[in-house]
């Protein structure tokens, strides 16, 4: 039962590193910490789970329109939360995300009622590799979220607006200086994270058959915790501190008891931070 | 929200006015109800609801009680301890109100429990199953049985009948789920049954692949999950995704649910769990019941409408005989005897809880069937 328990957790563990990479990108360029995220990702798993139940559109149209309705909210955050604040510090646009957090959260019970609200799964077949069952639904889910991963290096790593990326991470007021339009590069990194964080949760509403108003609270909570496991301005980094909780989680249902995966999961977090508070892949200097 | 509770309260009231049109002799007698009206158990809620405003227009058109109509005061509880509790210093503190039914979780109850206690009210309620909940108050009645008695009777179903002898258990981590997950595992083990492993879930958990996969190594032929059918159609949807196939499920009563077969579409076919209402039982009492619910509401009531429809006919009736004291009520309501439900014949034990016939079921094709073997 190792590999399947594994493959569970290596699943659960990539949706949790598209968390994270929202929360690396948006500290990365803009040195600021979003508390509303799970509540985007929550906002992009109702969309999807509209798009695959009212409109009955194909799984993959859903990921798309969940990603879009994260990725309009994200911009919007930044918009309204973010860019008046700008040079107020740190502490007022944290407490904006808190509360933008509790008041989405309570606009979706009212909207949509609190009750879990049933999705349709996809690929609910079963393949056997070297004697192991696999569902295909997993593998498609990791595929996805690697693909999603290889599409972001290259946005980041290959292209100009990337470049302007990285420029404004390192230093935004330089970049600025050099031509960098700054403010166009805040909004389009919130939204790219917010889009990031919006196909996970329309992947684990399919996954889980399941989408609720509070489910971004726990998802958002462990997105985080990988972003820090992974070093906090660390792509590769959320990616390895997701799939840690992720199976770290399973392995611990597997060889404990359920009650307990979320105990040993942030007791991994917090022994790695005292070992090497700067994270796994962490550097001193901020880069995305 | 508000307007979640505000509706069904609005729709009671009018139809207390529409019902008071003939000259009644006193004021109305209210009942308070507490129940999960919105949230993940609003189906079991909303049944009970439907179930009560049937039976109080019933009630009401023949007449009321003692010349007086019967009006439900309705609060939403989610089935959330702080909400039945707060609930309950409400309702206790309204004089107006002489009884409550409520709540729906055993959790939910026995936080109001000794609220109602101290207040002097009774407290019945249509579902709570804890074999703790009636004797930790005089108060306190449960018309649905225990799991002392549901417990040994899905032991016996899955052992005997279904001669399944490894058995793993994977239940609900809350007041009800253990005790129901103690009386099965007891009643197993003596009916020399293997019990593999014991795990326990959280209410707001969701993902249960870990959990099954675990299970799943220690090869049960049997799956004994104490659950309601929101956990339980996405367990089983789960299942079905990691392909794990060979194993019977099942659960108690508390699966018995049209939302079950909605939400867990193909992936409960074969699941085995059990009843004490089954709407085609000939006893015309039920068939009134059921005719008149179906004939207002176009569904088929179910088990959680049939212990509502039970609890108000029986507190209407008990008060018809001794009247509106909180006390009296009580004193009464303790002493009944084969009084004849739609779930049932109700005698309350000195425990003030009641022992139930139970009906083996299974889900054939998606519904839910009669097993005979």
């Amino acid at each position: 039962m190792l590999v399947p328990q594994l493959i569970n957790g290596l699943t659960q563990g990539s949706l949790y590193a598209l968390i994270a990479i929202g929360f690396v990108i948006i500290f990365g360029t803009m040195n600021l910490v979003t508390f509303a995220h799970g509540e985007v990702y929550m906002v992009g798993a109702f969309v999807g789970a509209f798009a695959l139940t009212l409109w009955q559109l194909p799984w993959f149209v859903a990921l798309l329109l969940g990603m879009a309705a994260a990725w309009s909210l994200g911009f919007l955050i930044e918009k309204v939360a973010f860019r008046p604040l700008r040079t107020a510090g740190h502490m007022p646009p944290l407490l904006i995300t808190i509360g933008l957090s509790i008041m989405l959260k309570d606009l979706a019970v009212i909207l949509f009622g609190a009750e879990n609200r049933p999705v349709p799964s996809v690929y609910d077949q079963t393949i056997r590799v070297v004697g192991v069952q696999i569902s295909v639904l997993q593998l498609v889910i990791l595929g996805l979220a690697g693909l999603l991963i290889v599409v972001l290096q290259f946005l980041i790593q290959g292209t100009k607006i990337g470049r302007a990326m990285r420029a404004t991470a390192q230093d935004h007021e330089a970049a600025y200086a050099m031509g960098v339009n700054v403010n166009r590069i805040f909004s389009l990194a919130f939204a790219l994270a917010s889009a990031l964080g919006g196909a996970a949760g329309v992947m684990i509403g399919i996954y889980y058959n399941a989408v609720f108003p509070i489910m971004g609270a726990t998802a958002g909570l462990k997105g985080f915790a990988a972003c820090i496991l992974g070093g906090l301005t660390s792509i590769p980094g959320a990616i390895l501190g997701g799939l840690i909780i992720g199976v770290v989680e399973n392995l611990t249902v597997q060889f404990l008891a359920s009650g307990y995966r979320d105990v040993v999961a942030f007791l991994v977090m917090v022994l790695v931070l005292v070992l090497r508070p700067q994270g796994l892949l962490g550097r001193k200097l901020r880069t995305v | 929200m508000k307007t979640r509770v505000l509706i069904p309260l609005l729709f009671a009231l009018m139809l207390a006015l529409a019902a008071a049109a003939p000259a009644w002799s006193g004021e109305p007698i209210h009942l308070g109800l507490s129940a999960p009206l919105t949230g993940n158990f609003a189906e079991y809620g909303q049944n009970w609801q439907k179930a009560i405003t049937l039976a109080l227009e019933w009630i009401n058109a023949a007449g009321g009680v003692g010349g007086r109509p019967v009006v439900i005061v309705a609060e939403d509880s989610k089935s959330d301890p702080k909400d039945s509790a707060a609930i309950a210093q409400k309702f206790t503190a309204d004089s107006r109100i002489v009884a409550e039914i409520g709540d729906f979780s055993s959790t939910a109850s026995m936080a109001a429990q000794p609220i109602y206690d101290q207040a002097g009210m009774v407290q019945l309620s249509p579902t709570t199953s804890h074999p703790k909940w009636a004797p930790g108050s005089v108060w306190s009645f449960g018309i649905v049985g225990t799991q002392a008695g549901e417990g040994p009777f899905m032991a016996r179903y899955a052992v005997e009948k279904l001669l399944k002898k490894r058995i793993a258990v994977l239940h609900i981590n809350n007041d009800w789920g253990i005790a129901a997950k103690d009386n099965f595992v007891q009643a197993a083990k003596e009916l020399g049954a293997q019990i593999l492993a014991v795990e326990a879930y959280f209410e707001t958990d969701k993902d249960f692949t870990a959990v099954l996969t675990k299970l799943r190594g220690l090869k049960p032929e049997l799956l004994y999950v104490p659950s309601f059918y929101n956990e339980m159609a996405l367990m089983s949807k789960q299942r079905e995704k990691l392909g794990w196939t060979d194993v019977a499920i099942m659960g108690p009563g508390s699966l018995y649910s049209p939302k079950l077969l909605e939400i867990g579409g193909s992936s409960v076919n074969g699941l085995y769990t059990s009843a004490v209402f089954f709407p085609n039982d000939p006893r015309p009492e039920v068939q009134k019941f059921v005719k008149g619910f179906e004939a207002k509401y176009r569904a088929s009531p179910n088990m959680f409408a049939a212990l509502a429809y039970d609890a108000v006919n029986l507190l209407t009736d008990t008060i018809r005989k001794v009247g509106t004291d909180r006390k009296a009520i009580r004193d009464e309501l303790a002493k009944t005897k084969n009084w004849p439900g739609v779930t049932g014949k109700i005698t309350f034990t000195e425990r003030r809880d009641v022992i139930k016939d139970y009906r083996h079921l299974v889900i054939r094709d998606g519904r839910f069937a009669l097993f005979d073997k």
